[in-house]
């Protein structure tokens, strides 16, 4: 397969992990695709818990969607409205009771860009939309507030059932959706789902949709680290995963013994599997050929990693 | 350059061409037939594309620029119709075309069972693209229905896939247990709890009548009376080999087209690959065979030397989140011995079936890490005898030293903040802390920790923490498990039972961590009556874990024939019934005794005859006296007022009316009732485990008598003034044992363990009476039949010689 054109513009424009340190949640690194104003303010900063975004995420121990920065708790208006920044989305990492990091992803906003990231939160046995960022895509956001998935249904269904990441394909096919017409409408054709275990009963799913010509990655990956899979040493494998350059990344063989393998500390993947925190990589040593981007989260079972899932630019 | 001609261009086929093309790009000059209208792709890998995971353009194998680099000729979406052997060509729709070496690769087709309405539209097989779509297209329909007829491993995928698609789907399986080709029972109700928690609904033991609609599939009806609204109906119950085209052809036939080691043919230029040949008495149906066929075949044109061996395979079922492997031979035999571990919390269950020091197989759910070395060690025929206690725990473990020789020290080796009790959440260094402040037994560490306070399971666990601690000075407990199975009391798995809602065995074996598969003839009784008589309507009595008596619905004596003893209730009897026990005396050469439970006991009945004197019996209106089993005998009354000078009460009467209530219903251990009309107790009533004396003023009840091996005169239990309350308080009594009595203890015994006081207290609320009676007639609603009149119109095969006598208690 060729080298792909590089998208003139991504969904997803930003990301960035804070880490908590004593009561309050500092600056671990990101990628600020050239927004040097926010990248140097948020370098300075720290936030106490339930302060900003990230605090909020971290008091309220749930994915935090905020559309609108003018008059909110978020504290660097000024420079993300600078970078052309409109949205923010902050997804708390737990073990156990235990925060991890915060990973936030900040996006633009523009009638080019499509896609969408959504937040669902269980209501006894289904799942509701609970916050989401559309973009532009109004119509899709509209329908998608009036559904709703019960367990193993649709992806957040699927996610939320089998307690794992899942990636599907051709959404606009998935007839389950009611929305499915409506995805194909805006060119939304992947979707990664992602649970996003918090203390206490709620069971969240996190799921980020992906359009052909905005899409959030060019590549994404989900790695199984369960011990039940990989054994004690402290690995995971790559169970699932599409790539614009290398096209399909999952195992061939059934049983999979040939899916590709990483161990802890070992290249990009293996720093969250090493480290347990959220990975934002930049620069293209150790990613895959024709990328320069990684952002890498991990999911945690109780206190247990158990999946990483990662998508490139 | 020779001319190869290829029909079918299927995995085995397309991985033959690899192998060709890497080899020997110059030697053949290839033409490619293909029913359907597309080349090689990863057909297993359809289920993925069904769900959504996958699209089909990621499981092309071979796409259009392939053939055309390797200068393949396609002839795709066109049927081949004959084989020509005498002229060497291949006849297609479209033309012939002439080969020096044929590869019959056309793989097989569904199988459909040809039940009505299997051919209206909306019911596909679950084979191929078209398959696939038809049933991505069902799936659009909001709130759209799919059933599923076959629960094995396309089945499976296939109601995983359309569940992720949004159907409401029901998986319609005839055995008793899920893929039982490639799991045992244990790993099969994980696989339908997991299935269960996706949203799918799983019927077991499910036999499909018919498909029924109005120019397409709407339902689909089951036997039992069962009606499944359905949009599309999905049959993946098995596949037959496609092999028309070799047997038209005159090749040499099986069950499929015989090839020999180098998957030659009978015809020395046809070769044939895949699911189409049979090679060694073997059909063929999983992908890894076939790799090995292609390669061997591909060095056989190149006139390579190699042969096809048989080799032992592992399955993996690909539904995202359902971790299971299964290898090897795991049924149960006389010279197998199986190792058990389970994980109730974590939902994980792993079997190891050893034969002669060598592991012969394996099944994991939920836990899959070490597979491939359970894999490699069947394969290999390794000898484990040095590892045999360890070798469970996987290769982590293995290696020598104190550690692999000693499981105590797999405890030891564990961390301070090791989870222990999973349901209170009490770790390693918890319990290490409390023990070292003391607590020297396990309800000390219960009191201090609440380790094992909860579900119980992790007990063994809590105690070999205190074996580490403590070293020789920790005593277990006195108490006894129900056997070699478990760690568990029977008082545990009864309270366990309840509360953890256990319904069925396999629940049982694996939310208990059960030690081996499904229990021994020990525990397999105890457990099946502690279910029945919770869980009434939810489990189903299991005849195979009866002793033999309660199998037979007859008492086998000590040359090998059954005792016969229709019910008499209360001790009652006419002529009519007379002359039937006296007719099938004659006719089936019965010794006759009456009994000291008032009845008539026709003995030396040889086991064949059983059903036809049963039947006889009912035809003159008799049923099972239950002489055999773990639940009501007989109710013995003397003649009482009618009769009786000194009769103060209607004995009788009541006796036939508490007879006629309880009876059919299974107890923890027999219960024999006595109903005497006045103090003289002429009906002995004071040795039974009910006993009634009727008084001037009305009932004295008594409860826990003996007259066996012990001898014990019954406790008052309450006197009452009339005959309801003379019953309501015999059923309450008799549904509080039911409830609470350790499996084979009688009545005496179970009072003596809970005191009578308690057993008085509890019954003192009319409430709690009301709501013993209510569960009794639930169970009642169930359990009071005539086992004679079921087995004669049933099971009269059982009382041919016995099958799989493992799973079976002995007396």
């Amino acid at each position: 397969m060729s080298q792909p054109l590089a998208p003139a513009a991504t969904f997803t424009r930003i990301a960035e992990v804070w880490i908590p340190e004593g009561d309050h949640l500092v600056h671990g690194g990101g990628a600020y695709d050239g927004a040097e104003g926010l990248s140097d303010l948020s370098g300075q900063m720290s936030f106490a818990k339930g302060e900003g975004l990230p605090g909020k995420a971290w008091a309220e121990a749930r994915p935090v969607v905020l559309k609108d920065f003018d008059g909110s708790y978020f504290k660097r208006t000024e420079a993300a409205k600078e970078a052309g920044l409109t949205c923010a989305v902050a997804v708390p990492v737990f073990a156990g009771k235990t925060l991890k990091a915060v990973l936030v992803i900040l996006c633009g906003d523009d009638a080019d860009h499509h896609g969408a990231i959504e937040v669902w939160e269980d209501e006894g046995s289904k799942l509701v939309l609970t916050d989401g960022y559309y973009g532009t895509a109004k119509d899709f956001e509209a329908i998608s507030q009036d559904i709703s998935f019960a367990y193993g249904q649709g992806l957040p269904g699927g996610v939320w059932a089998a307690s794992t990441p899942i990636l599907m394909r051709d959404l606009s096919r998935i007839g389950a959706f009611i929305r499915a017409e409506a995805a194909g409408e805006i060119g939304l054709k992947n979707g990664l789902g992602v649970p996003v275990p918090v203390p206490g009963d709620k069971s969240f799913v996190l799921t980020l949709l992906s359009s052909e010509n905005t899409p959030i990655a060019r590549r994404f990956e989900i790695w199984d680290a369960r011990p039940e899979m990989v054994g004690a040493e402290k690995k995971a494998l790559r169970m699932d995963g599409f790539c614009a350059v290398e096209g399909p990344l999952w195992p061939k063989e059934n049983p999979p013994v040939d899916a590709v393998s990483a161990s802890a500390w070992q290249g990009p993947v293996g720093q969250v599997l090493g480290s347990g925190l959220p990975e934002v990589h930049q620069g293209a040593t150790g990613l895959p050929k024709g990328y320069t981007l990684m952002v890498a989260l991990p999911v945690y079972k109780d206190t247990e990693l158990t999946h990483v899932v990662a998508w490139y630019l | 350059m020779q001319k190869l001609v290829v029909i079918g261009a299927g995995m085995a086929s397309g991985r033959v061409l690899e192998h060709l093309f890497d080899t020997a790009p110059e030697a053949f000059d290839v033409t490619l037939f293909n029913a359907e209208p597309r080349g090689n792709y990863n057909r297993i890998m359809l289920s993925p594309v069904l769900s959504g995971e996958k699209t089909f353009e990621e499981i092309v194998t071979h796409d259009d620029a392939w053939y055309a680099d390797n200068k393949v000729t396609t002839r795709f979406g066109e049927k081949v119709t004959k084989i020509d052997r005498d002229r060497k060509v291949v006849v297609g729709e479209n033309g012939e075309v002439a080969y020096d070496k044929l590869i019959i690769g056309t793989g097989s087709a569904p199988f459909i069972i040809p039940m009505p309405g299997h051919d209206l539209p909306g019911v596909v097989a679950y084979r191929d693209l078209e398959d696939t779509n038809a049933m991505i297209d069902a799936s659009a329909k909001p709130g759209g229905k799919a059933v599923v007829i076959g629960g094995g491993l396309l089945g499976l995928e296939a109601a995983a896939g359309l569940r992720l698609r949004g159907m409401d789907v029901t998986v319609l399986h005839i055995m008793g247990h899920l893929m039982e080709r490639q799991l045992d029972e244990a790993a099969g109700y994980l696989l339908k709890q997991d299935l269960e928690k996706r949203g799918i609904n799983v019927m077991l033991k499910a036999q499909t009548k018919c498909i029924e609609g109005d120019g397409k599939v709407e339902r689909v009806l089951l036997e039992d009376g069962t009606v499944l609204e359905a949009d599309i109906v999905c049959m993946a119950v098995g596949i037959r080999p496609a092999a028309t085209l070799g047997q038209d052809a005159g090749l040499e036939m099986g069950r499929a087209i015989k090839v020999d080691a180098q998957m030659r043919t009978s015809d020395p230029d046809i070769l044939a690959v895949g699911e189409c040949v049979e090679f060694d008495g073997n059909l063929f149906g999983l992908v890894a065979p076939l790799y090995d066929q292609a390669k061997v075949l591909a060095k056989t044109l190149l006139g390579e030397d190699d042969a096809f061996k048989m080799r032992e395979l592992s399955t993996k079922l690909k539904v995202t989140g359902c971790d299971l492997f299964s290898a090897g031979d795991f049924a149960e035999g006389d010279a197998r011995e199986d190792i058990v571990f389970r994980d109730p919390k974590r939902g994980v269950y792993k079997r190891l079936v050893i034969e002669d020091d060598k592991l012969v197989g394996a099944v994991m759910y939920g836990d899959t890490a070490d597979s491939n070395w359970f894999f490699g060690l069947i394969k290999d025929g390794s000898d484990i005898s040095e590892m045999r206690d360890t070798i469970i725990f996987g290769p982590a473990f293995q290696g020598g030293g104190a550690a692999a020789a000693d499981p105590l020290a797999a405890v030891a080796a564990l961390p301070a903040d090791a989870e222990i009790c999973g349901c209170n959440g009490v770790c390693k260094g918890t319990i290490v802390t409390a023990i070292e402040g003391a607590a020297t037994t396990l309800d000390d560490v219960k009191a201090i920790t609440k380790a094992s306070a909860s579900c119980g399971t992790c007990t063994g666990l809590v105690e070999q923490v205190l074996a580490v601690t403590l070293g020789d000075s920790f005593e277990a407990k006195a108490e006894k498990p129900i056997c070699k199975c478990t760690d568990l009391t029977h008082e545990d798995v009864r309270r366990l039972i309840k509360s953890q809602e256990l319904k069925s065995q396999p629940a049982v074996w694996q939310q208990l961590a059960w030690k081996t598969p499904n229990g021994c003839h020990v525990c397999r009784p105890a457990i099946n009556y502690y279910l029945l008589a919770d869980w009434p309507l939810d489990y189903q009595d299991d005849l195979q874990s009866r002793f033999v008596n309660e199998r037979n619905h007859a008492n086998i004596q000590k040359d090998g024939t059954y005792s016969v003893m229709p019910r008499m209730w209360g001790g009652m009897t006419d002529p009519d019934e007379l002359i039937a026990i006296a007719q099938a005396a004659k006719k089936f050469d019965a010794v006759v005794k009456v009994t000291g439970g008032q009845r008539i006991d026709l003995l030396g009945i040889k086991k064949e005859d059983l059903p036809a004197i049963w039947s006889d019996l009912n035809d003159a209106g008799m049923v099972s006296g239950h002489a055999y089993t773990k639940g009501l005998r007989t109710v013995k009354t003397c003649v009482g007022s009618d009769w009786c000078r000194f009769g103060t009460q209607d004995s009788t009467g009541l006796g036939i009316k508490l007879e006629k209530r309880l009876w059919g219903s299974w107890t923890p251990h027999k219960v024999k009732l006595g109903v005497s009309g006045c103090p003289r107790n002429c009906a002995e009533a004071t040795c039974k485990d009910v006993g009634v004396i009727c008084v001037d003023s009305g009932y004295q009840i008594g409860v826990a008598g003996a007259a066996g091996m012990d001898v014990k005169e019954t406790e008052r239990l309450i006197d009452v003034a009339t005959e309801e309350e003379a019953i309501e308080w015999t059923v309450a009594f008799v549904q509080l044992y039911r409830e609470n009595a350790k499996y084979l203890d009688r009545a005496y015994k179970w009072v003596a363990k809970v005191g009578l006081d308690w057993v008085k207290e509890t019954l003192d609320d009319p409430a709690t009476r009301a709501a013993l009676i209510e569960r009794f007639d639930i169970s009642q609603s169930v359990y009071q039949h005539d086992p004679w009149a079921e087995h004669v119109e049933n099971r009269k095969a059982q009382y041919a010689p016995l099958a799989d006598l493992t799973t079976e208690a002995a007396e």
